[in-house]
């Protein structure tokens, strides 16, 4: 008797509260008529009970059958944006680590070895941290039942005039853009977050001998985390390009939000109190790049007193003909 | 030869997942418990493990196909289950697409030698 009790506790131990008396009692019924069954009415022998729970076979089984679990981390209909996100990231990890690579290389060439394993082992490394990650993110989702699979998903009701036409060439990507500009914001990234000393005019004595920085030394930390942020949602938005492999209005329309926060992100930085290097002139003539006075001198801080507003002219034009070129190739038949 | 007896277990098994819930509904039309029903099914060719019925019954009867009642007037509390109103009307209309299938897939099968036999 007491390995019916323990079984019928092993299955409802694992339901839900409210059913677990039920459930008992019901399981409990069975047991003993499938006894009865087997023995005739007579004297149950301990033999005869361990052959009818071989029979209804593992307690860890019959509690997932009650309970109607799903048998997966994560189910068909969040699966397609995972692969999507998944792809975003993987894609991204390796640029970053392909360029820091690369900038470690220019930056200190002797050691490249070094470099090269610590290449190797950072993609050992994070990869499946990173895999790892978005993985229980998702399962979260799915687990909590949280993510409904239609705010996720890219798609609307399907009908046949949403077929896409045969591929257009001049409306598909060319597929090595995207992966420059993935190259472009994960070199900048790179550049901003190993350390702003990097971003500016690099001077070389023989060898490289330190930076004149661009932006203020003072104040950048403060400014990192935007333009990280920023430099991301780029990222994010040559991914999908890269993913889609084609102009769709619901690229443009994302490509414009992403254009348009950054646009407003970068205007109010750049802005604000004391986000350039104010001694970089003096720097420069210290290094002995310029001398003060000379028909260059006055060239280059024309430029550098210049530099907020032409920086946001070609900003708003970059930005602005990014969405519009995007606006009419995704319109072409 | 054992090859082909995986695929058929495979198979077999996503053709019985559809077709107990229509014997289970099939034999409720009389209320009966969990252990009744098993016998009775098996009796009449169809095999169905305790361990798949009842919670299959208790699926029926969370969507609202089945009706349950304890009984406890016998020697041992039995939870006997039936059709519900709603249950009757889906087990209809089970049985009509069911008998549907058979026709349509009756007919393929068939066609298929006869069209061998008919090409010349």
């Amino acid at each position: 008797m007491e390995l019916i009790d323990r079984y019928i506790y092993a299955v409802t131990q694992k339901l839900p509260q409210e059913q677990r008396e039920d459930i008992a009692e019901e399981l409990r019924g069975l047991i003993e008529d499938m006894l009865e069954e087997r023995t005739g009415g007579e004297k149950r022998t301990n033999e005869a009970v361990e052959e009818v729970l071989l029979e209804l076979g593992n307690p860890k089984y019959l509690a997932q059958k009650y309970r109607g679990t799903k048998k997966y981390l994560i189910g068909p209909e969040i699966f397609d944006s995972y692969v999507l996100v998944l792809k975003i990231v993987m894609i991204t990890l390796a640029f970053a680590f392909g360029i820091g690579f690369v900038i470690k290389i220019i930056l200190n060439p002797i050691s490249i070895l070094d470099h090269f394993i610590e290449l190797i082992v950072s993609l050992v490394t994070a990869t499946p941290a990173a895999f790892g990650w978005t993985t229980l993110g998702f399962a979260l989702g799915e687990y909590f039942g949280g993510i409904n699979a239609k705010d996720l998903s890219f798609e609307k009701k399907w009908k046949p005039s949403d077929l896409a036409p045969i591929p257009d060439e001049k409306r598909q990507f060319k597929r090595y853009e995207p992966i420059i500009g993935i190259g472009f914001y994960a070199l900048l990234i790179m550049v901003f977050a190993f350390s702003n000393e990097y971003f500016g005019v690099w001077i070389f004595h023989d060898e490289f001998s330190g930076a004149i920085p661009f932006l203020n030394p003072e104040t950048s930390g403060s400014y990192m985390f935007f333009i990280i942020l920023i430099l991301g949602f780029g990222i994010i938005k040559e991914s999908l390009k890269l993913i889609f492999g084609k102009w769709t209005l619901k690229l443009v329309i994302f490509t414009a939000i992403v254009n348009l926060i950054s646009l407003a992100t970068v205007v109010i930085m750049i802005n604000g109190p004391a986000f350039w290097n104010p001694g970089f002139m003096s720097e420069l003539v210290q290094a002995g790049l310029l001398s003060e006075g000379s028909e260059a001198y006055g060239t280059v801080s024309k430029i550098w007193e210049n530099t907020t507003f032409l920086i946001l002219v070609l900003l708003v034009i970059g930005l602005f003909w990014d969405v519009v070129d995007g606006l009419i190739k995704s319109r072409k038949k | 030869m054992s090859d082909a007896h995986e695929h058929i277990d495979k198979l077999m098994q996503e053709l019985r997942r559809g077709t107990i819930t229509i014997g289970v509904l099939s034999q409720l039309s009389e209320p009966q418990y969990g252990y009744s029903l098993v016998t009775m099914l098996g009796k009449k060719g169809v095999q169905v493990e305790p361990g798949t019925l009842y919670p299959l019954l208790r699926r029926l009867e969370k969507q609202g196909l089945l009706d349950s009642k304890w009984d406890t007037n016998e020697s041992r509390p039995r939870k006997y289950y039936l059709l519900s109103e709603t249950g009757k009307e889906v087990f209809n209309l089970l049985v009509a697409e069911w008998r549907s299938i058979v026709t349509s897939l009756e007919n393929l099968i068939e066609n298929e030698g006869g069209e061998k036999d008919g090409a010349d």
